[in-house]
């Protein structure tokens, strides 16, 4: 079904504005916007974070971010997506990454939130490295599963 | 043949850079792509099994058979949100 307005995918540098895109989502036909806000924590396995630095394979990583938009209209009875991941340094607190999932019903809109942010952090391209006092490291992060030959679709849904 | 190369997170501080081309024998498969640079960076082979790789911005086998121009990357795990 065509909307209105289109599904909102970016990758920015700039502080991610949740309002603009909840906003964006809505419509008057809409029961329900759920939202996901990934912050940074001032914590990491124990040790105090300082900040953090997001670089990503941007290509690919909107290219897969509009292959979750596009899987959640699939599965789930929403209206519209914004998905919007921000990169470089961002301090303890800041968004890193923001969704918005607009639904006539609530089940759908927080089913395909949740789902929207949980493939994002197993197949989007995007790390993060944490600084401490002491030193930094890149974040121990989540390994995409490879397909298995070539030619075979990497996202598969069940049905 | 020539293929670009893409190099991000970890990887890209031991490379030194984001961006190589390499001259590759025609029907090179992605694994031998990645043996050339490992040769070259045997930090970069330690990395080998918590790697991924992808060609033209998709995942990819490390089978896979490399065409002219193709743009491959070699993945650390994710980690974004």
């Amino acid at each position: 079904m065509p909307s209105l307005t289109e599904d909102l995918i970016r990758i920015v540098r700039e502080a991610i504005e949740p309002e603009a895109l909840v906003r964006h989502v809505r419509a008057p036909a809409d029961g329900a916007v759920a939202t996901f806000d990934g912050c940074v924590r001032n914590h990491s396995h124990g040790r105090a974070t300082l900040y953090l630095e997001y670089e990503a394979y941007e290509a690919m990583a909107m290219a897969k971010m509009r292959e979750i938009a596009a899987a959640i209209h699939e599965k789930f009875a929403i209206h519209q997506v914004a998905i919007v991941h921000r990169l470089g340094r961002l301090e303890i607190g800041e968004t890193s990454v923001f969704i918005a999932v607009s639904a006539p019903h609530r089940p759908a809109a927080f089913d395909a939130c949740r789902f929207a942010i949980d493939t994002l952090k197993r197949t989007v391209p995007i790390w993060k490295k944490e600084f401490f006092e002491d030193g930094a490291v890149w974040a121990d992060g989540e390994l995409p599963a490879p397909p298995a030959s070539a030619g075979t679709p990497s996202a598969k849904v069940a049905s | 043949m020539q293929v670009r190369v893409l190099f991000f997170g970890e990887l890209k501080e031991i490379v030194g850079r984001a961006e190589d081309s390499a001259e590759l024998a025609d029907g090179a498969r992605i694994e031998e792509l990645f043996a050339h640079y490992g040769g070259r960076y045997p930090e970069l082979a330690r990395f080998r099994a918590s790697l991924v790789a992808s060609r033209n911005r998709e995942f990819a086998p490390w089978s896979a058979a490399l065409q002219p121009g193709d743009e491959v990357a070699f993945l650390p795990p994710v980690s974004g949100g």
